[in-house]
């Protein structure tokens, strides 16, 4: 099947109406040509209506900072698409949930910049504001669908989709990857055997590298079959979500939910009981705490 | 130890249990989920690995003053502090009880609100994921992520770094989107560990095992330098504890401002830096110690930790 890794640019054409996409405008603002090359941002139109766009380009690289080629967000990366989801916040504040533009996130990146550079200047915090920045969209009523066409690796895939509401991938036979590490490298650290590892992965989703195990973990809501899908899937998940934010569950989308959905799955379900017994320890000494 | 002589201990040496015991008033701390629990680790038996009863976290609720705090201190005894399925469900825990505390305090105390706000406290010890249950790790990161936007506007999220793991990969910008940071010299922050730096861009760029150089990077003098740490204290409980309890003594919106990251202006702000970065591309982190008037950024380092705070010259909140 097709693969779309470091087809980041070719799959926003074939997500958003034809000839839609303004790359570097959002809402009133223009990003500067050439900034954060390894980061698409813009406006395009799906079936109509503006949409924000967030993707990787695997095939820039950033002059500035060599660390930046084949899909790594930088410094400039980060900054550049938190900016954009600020302005699209900005845009629509008056607007009524449901009308707020959503947010669709085009996911094909191996990591984060990493450097000496920008450990001086603080890559972490690059990252993490971005991750607040979709967080607040997401809050405040935007939809913001992921989309992962190729690679979703660590905390570039905390950087770059795991805030959405609704997380989709193309399936491994595309070549999608999502994993923090791949099982060669666990091997390598745990000095565990890469037979046993590989066994193991069969039961237990919790390690393993793959599209299917972060399914049962609730990490992705939906595998769309096919590149061609792409489009009407993402338009029906920002229908669910901007339906489940209407009535104001908010709860029901973002990483709150997926808790749910990988105890559901079968893939996390320890993570509830450990919610549900802290919160009973709690009780029983709240009065006092809570004067 | 008692709670007299554990301030006077070094919160390097510490560990996680005595950190979240004595930063909080004394005997106000309850652990919640503590290792009676017996919550440990359902992937790390599979994988031939010892379990812990508190899976590396303690986790708990304790008083500063008439305001109740939420504690998480991350223990790098257990596999570095690493974050599976069982920790970081604690760490989500604790934001969500904070949470509901808050609106309780909220209705019961309108118009003095600013005393029995909660807080939450986390005391990093930590490399981000465990790789042995990476993907619930993954995915327990984006959670606190997400709590930690719902605090915005309602209660203060404070970083502690001071213990030996330091605090990197995931962890590294959760502390990064918290209101404040509270940093010894011996502390470490960074998103890419040192190690991995050197295998990405080679030993001759980037010597791992070279203690001043990763200390220059990630360490708590050059993080109060950038502004990336707010509170630079001497390595004991009671430093970082006095600084804590001093913080929370100030109204909200001071604590607010304490922020680096999570607002338009920030990262505004944030990108006059990176455009900073550029220009000087620095070989060495004294090269921008030097740009913010630090004449002599080699003696930097050396200093005492009341005498560092006396003669540094900080980055200005505007950046040029």
């Amino acid at each position: 099947m097709e693969s779309m890794i470091g087809r980041g640019r070719d799959a926003i054409s074939m997500i958003v109406d034809p000839d839609s996409f303004a790359e570097n405008q959002v809402g009133n603002v223009q990003v500067p040509e050439g900034y954060g090359p390894g980061a698409v941002v813009g406006t395009a139109s799906l079936n109509g209506r503006p949409v924000t766009i967030l993707a990787n380009d695997a095939q820039a690289v950033n002059p500035r900072f060599p660390v930046v080629y084949f899909g790594v967000i930088g410094m400039e990366e980060a900054y550049k698409m938190a900016s954009a989801v600020y302005e699209s916040i900005l845009a629509d504040r008056d607007k009524p949930v449901g009308e707020k533009r959503p947010l669709l996130l085009i996911v094909d990146t191996p990591g984060n910049g990493p450097g000496k550079v920008e450990e001086i200047f603080g890559m972490n915090k690059a990252t993490g504001a971005y991750q607040l920045a979709l967080a607040e969209a997401r809050k405040a009523g935007h939809a913001v669908i992921a989309m992962v066409i190729g690679r979703a690796i660590s905390g570039a895939f905390l950087c770059h989709g795991l805030q959405a509401d609704h997380i989709l991938a193309l399936p491994k036979e595309c070549g999608t990857m999502i994993h923090v590490m791949p099982l060669t490298s666990i091997s390598r650290i745990t000095k565990m055997d890469i037979e046993r590892l590989e066994e193991l992965s069969q039961e237990s989703p919790v390690f393993a590298a793959g599209v299917d195990f972060f399914y049962r973990l609730g990490g992705v809501e939906e595998i769309v079959p096919a590149p061609e899908g792409m489009r009407d899937a993402l338009a029906r998940h920002v229908e669910l979500v901007e339906a489940l934010k209407r009535e104001g569950h908010y709860e029901q989308t973002g990483p709150w939910s997926r808790g749910a959905l990988g105890a559901e799955r079968g893939g996390r379900t320890t993570r509830p009981e450990v919610l549900r017994r802290m919160a009973e320890e709690f009780a029983a000494v709240s009065s006092s705490y809570l004067a | 130890m008692s709670y007299g002589n554990g301030q006077k201990m070094s919160f390097l040496e510490a560990n996680a249990r005595q950190r979240a015991n004595w930063l909080v008033d004394e005997g106000s701390f309850t652990e919640l989920l503590g290792p009676q629990d017996r919550m440990t680790s359902p992937h790390l038996p599979a994988l031939g690995e010892a379990v812990s009863f508190d899976d590396g976290v303690v986790t708990g609720v304790g008083r500063i003053g008439t305001r109740p705090v939420f504690v998480i201190s991350q223990e790098g005894r257990f596999i570095g502090g690493a974050v599976g399925e069982v920790h970081g469900a604690k760490m989500v825990g604790i934001f969500r009880l904070a949470l509901d505390a808050y609106k309780a305090a909220a209705e019961k105390h309108p118009d003095d609100l600013d005393a029995y706000r909660p807080a939450v406290v986390i005391s990093f010890e930590t490399g981000g994921v465990r790789l042995h249950e990476a993907n619930a790790g993954l995915l327990a990161h984006a959670e606190v992520m997400d709590m930690i936007q719902d605090t915005k506007g309602k209660l203060p999220v404070i970083s502690l770094i001071g213990s030996k793991v330091g605090c990197f990969g995931g962890m590294g910008f959760v502390a990064a989107a918290t209101d404040a940071i509270i940093m010894s010299p011996l502390g470490r922050l960074g998103l890419t560990g040192p190690e991995v730096i050197e295998q990405e861009m080679g030993k001759e760029e980037f010597d791992a095992s070279d203690k001043s150089l990763v200390s220059r990077t990630t360490g708590g003098k050059h993080k109060y330098i950038m502004q990336d740490c707010n509170i630079l204290v001497e390595d004991t409980i009671m430093g970082f504890r006095r600084a804590l309890c001093d913080l929370l003594a100030q109204p909200y919106e001071k604590v607010c401002a304490c922020r680096r990251i999570g607002s338009y202006q920030l990262v505004k702000e944030q990108m006059d830096l990176v455009a900073l970065a550029v220009e000087l591309n620095p070989g060495d982190a004294k090269d921008v110690w030097r740009y913010y008037g630090n004449e002599h950024p080699e003696q930097l380092p050396e200093l005492e930790t009341a005498e560092f705070l006396r003669v540094v010259h900080r980055r200005p909140k505007e950046v040029r």
